[in-house]
């Protein structure tokens, strides 16, 4: 007879080291706990954190990969500058002289264009630091224009009277059932995933919408396929079914929201109207999900980060209210990346005589390529952009056309991508690993990520970025941040940081740097019941989507997800996640490849109605047949994949016979 | 080694066994590996595949599987190799002599997995395990980096 015993698993390493360093993973939001071992200054090896209580000690291949990054040969070690953008870089001496280059340049450019010419671009590898400086950098210059993908930090994080209790991914364990709407968690975050596979493994069902056959949908007891960035009205919907099939009861909704008849009858008289199409399912479909998630005392609603730059994001705090999830552990809402607290870093600042007048907030985040940002990117005028990663390849590309237009682009990064190619000055960052940090993750806990190795010399943390900036404006006072060798004080900033929200401000730097146990936030738990709320009300109709002349010619709708392997451009520089999957890949449907004779591997173009992109065909019935995706994204919502041969017009007359 | 050591060995046969109705093809596993051995990108000693999605009716089914060596019971590898570098050890494991091994790449054909993969600085090949400094070892076997760590 065949028996057998899992491996047990081990600590430590069996590599040479001086010291090992406790710390957090910083490629998502997940924060797993990680050792590093360290010899001469080189990480030789990386280890989960056996201790942790949410990663338990695994890791992802992104979370052992990025070494490979902090040691890159082509890694950008001096600041340098160059008149135009098409000759070679010349290497500045050292950072002073180069800071006294950009602020004489931002400065001509203000004189001449006013303030709101200046724009940064905040990307997720230039740090948190780099992001609450930058907020207070643009509002002491007078300019509302800062720009992260995840948005400002009260973009994504409900309104502190909707924070459910305090749910970690390691409760799941305890739910009935996990629904994750437009949130493929085994491939954005495998390590919490983990936490689904135990739960269902423990009785849990899973049950997974979204619009292409993900890895999620693939593991889930229940997988529904539907239309993009559709997943809040199909909340209205289901809450809509729920109340109508007797599965929420009145007495539950009085207890916890305000005018509760009024949002009853709201869902009562919600027009079905135009839903088919557009979330692509027919009401007797949405029924059996209905009674999929009817009768569960404890789900767990888990949605992606997309949703919530949509209307009616707030319908799943409403939902888990109504239903009573979320008073029972296991139970409530769960949003991806919103473990950001609502840090205001620019209070005080607003107080300081009339020397800083408030700027409008366009309270714009740049979600990728939502007609909303790309229109509004138009109307801006920009003159002056500080970049970070490889924004003006990813959020910020509705700018790259204009790059000739513009006095000044600032490229504050590690590694030689499109945007230091399109850039005027070039000043080198630290990567994560090498500078001291704080992590907010999507479980709302607070982590401390220490150092692990010293940058080269000339590399700089984005708070001593923005702390020699403003000095060289007569800002010092606002930021003290600095330590006696003049370096940045991150351990300062950030208990500075922790103090501008109530909710976060009983935590303490010193406290997290001493433990590898998380500090969950509000850090004070309040005792009493939950307030009663304003809960999401339904609108009267669903207004129909009209088909615009660009949907006509290009019948695919295109998106551009990540891939398990890929943060972001940075892993161009891992070859270890590199070789795992194709970044040209382009997925379509067999019964599109067929039709339009296009064979595995084949290269390919896609083609929307300004940009064409090139790519390998990756037919898989991942997607649907109206959907083309890629890894890499790309300012077409709208398309048409044809070969090379062929044009997109003789592509489209072959689609338009075939698709209805 | 004793007989009775010999015999407990034979009893306590080592396999690898990969649970994959968990498996995501998150590549963890491939990536610890070189982490672990200090390998390049290029030969993927553990390669994730992804199979489907397959049409079930109205479902569709995807599954992933981590290929890699499985210390088969009977492995075609050590059967074809022409030189004895191939072995099975008593305990189980499989792995190449390098010392033995002439790079003729009979291995990589007769395996049914598809999981001998080779390092090109190296003249010849190991298979997945002779490229793995802690198998022959006699200070004790090493469990597989990458398994344990696998979210």
């Amino acid at each position: 007879m065949l028996t057998h015993e899992p491996l047990r698993r081990f600590s430590g390493t069996r590599k040479d080291h001086d010291r090992a360093v406790r710390t957090v993973c910083q490629e998502c939001t997940v924060g797993c706990g990680l050792l590093a071992y360290v010899k001469d200054e080189r990480i030789v090896d990386i280890q989960g954190d056996e201790a942790h209580p949410v990663s338990r000690g695994r890791l992802c291949a992104k979370g052992m990969a990025f070494i490979q990054g902090v040691t890159h040969p082509d890694r950008i070690t001096l600041p340098a500058t160059r008149n135009g953008l098409q000759g070679p870089f010349e290497a500045v001496d050292n950072w002073e002289k180069g800071l006294d280059l950009l602020a004489e340049r931002l400065r001509k450019t203000k004189d001449r264009h006013g303030p709101e010419s200046l724009v940064v671009g905040c990307d997720p590898e230039a740090g948190l630091d780099f992001f609450l400086g930058a907020l207070r950098f643009a509002r002491l210059w007078g300019t509302p224009h800062v720009y992260h993908p995840l948005g400002e930090p009260k973009d994504l994080m409900p309104p502190v009277d909707l924070i459910d209790p305090w749910a970690p991914c390691s409760s799941w364990l305890e739910s009935q059932c996990i629904f994750l709407v437009e949130a493929d968690l085994a491939t954005t975050h495998p390590v919490a995933f983990g936490w689904v596979l135990d739960a269902q493994q423990r009785g849990a069902r899973v049950f997974a919408v979204d619009a292409r056959f993900t890895t999620t949908l693939s593991k889930a007891d229940m997988a529904v396929v539907i239309r993009p960035e559709s997943g809040n009205l199909l909340g209205l919907v289901l809450m809509k079914m729920l109340i109508e099939e007797g599965f929420c009861t009145q007495e539950s909704v009085k207890n916890r929201f305000l005018e509760p008849d009024a949002w009853l009858t709201s869902f009562n008289e919600m027009s079905l109207d135009n839903v088919e199409q557009k979330i692509g399912l027919a009401a007797e479909d949405i029924l059996p999900m209905v009674r999929f998630l009817a009768g569960n005392k404890s789900l767990t609603l888990v949605t992606g980060k997309r949703l919530a730059f949509f209307p009616f994001h707030g319908i799943w705090s409403t939902m888990a209210r109504a239903m009573g999830w979320a008073d029972n552990t296991g139970g409530g809402w769960y949003p991806l990346e919103s473990g950001w607290p609502r840090l205001n870093t620019t209070g005080d600042i607003a107080g300081a005589d009339d020397k800083f007048p408030a700027v409008k907030k366009t309270g714009l985040a740049p979600y990728q390529f939502t007609t909303d940002w790309v229109a509004a990117a138009r109307e801006m005028e920009p003159k002056a952009l500080i970049c970070t990663g490889n924004c003006l390849n990813d959020f910020f590309s509705p700018f790259q056309p204009r790059v000739n237009e513009m006095d000044l682009i600032t490229y504050f990064g590690s590694y030689p991508n499109l945007t230091r190619k399109l850039a005027h000055m070039v000043f080198p960052a630290a990567v994560w690993a090498e500078r001291d940090g704080l992590c907010f993750t999507n479980d709302r806990t607070i982590q401390w990520g220490n150092r692990i190795v010293w940058p080269s010399d000339a590399c700089r943390s984005g708070l001593g970025l923005w702390i020699r900036l403003a000095q060289r404006f007569g800002w010092e006072e606002y930021f003290p941040w600095k330590k006696e060798n003049g370096l940045a004080d991150h351990t300062a900033f950030y208990n500075w940081v922790l103090d501008q929200f109530p909710e976060t401000s009983g935590c303490r730097v010193e406290q997290l740097q001493e433990t590898s146990q998380p500090v969950c936030w509000p850090v004070q738990n309040k005792a009493q019941p939950p307030p009663k709320i304003t809960p999401i009300h339904a609108p009267p109709d669903t207004e129909p989507t009209i088909g615009s002349e660009e949907e006509d010619r290009f019948p695919l709708r295109f998106q551009a997800t990540r891939i398990i392997s890929r943060t972001s451009d940075v892993v161009y520089w891992w070859p270890w996640t590199r070789e795992l999957m194709a970044e040209n890949a382009v997925q379509i449907h067999p019964e599109i490849a067929q039709v339009l004779g296009i064979e595995n591997g084949e290269d390919i173009l896609v083609s929307g109605a300004v940009q064409t992109m090139e790519g390998s065909a990756w037919i898989s019935r991942m997607v649907p047949r109206w959907m083309v995706w890629s890894p890499r994204k790309f300012g077409e919502r709208r398309v048409v994949v044809h070969k090379k041969r062929q044009t997109s017009q003789e592509a489209f007359d072959i689609l338009k016979a075939f698709l209805p | 080694m004793s007989q009775e050591q010999q015999k407990k060995d034979e009893n306590r046969k080592n396999v690898l066994l990969v649970d994959s109705s968990r498996c995501i093809g998150c590549f963890s596993c491939e990536v610890a590996c070189k982490l672990e051995h200090d390998l390049p990108a290029g030969p993927r000693m553990f390669k994730v595949i992804q199979i489907g999605p397959v049409e079930n009716g109205d479902d569709l089914l995807m599954n992933f599987m981590a290929v890699t060596c499985l210390h088969c019971d009977r492995p075609a590898c050590v059967l074809a190799c022409p030189t004895g570098a191939m072995q099975k050890r008593a305990d189980g494991i499989v792995f190449s002599d390098p010392e033995l091994c002439i790079g003729c790449r009979t291995c990589a054909v007769a395996c049914p997995f598809g999981s001998h993969s080779s390092i090109p600085q190296q003249a010849r090949l190991p298979n997945a395990m002779a490229a793995w400094p802690g198998w022959n070892k006699a200070s004790g076997l090493r469990a597989p980096s990458s398994a344990p760590r696998a979210p």
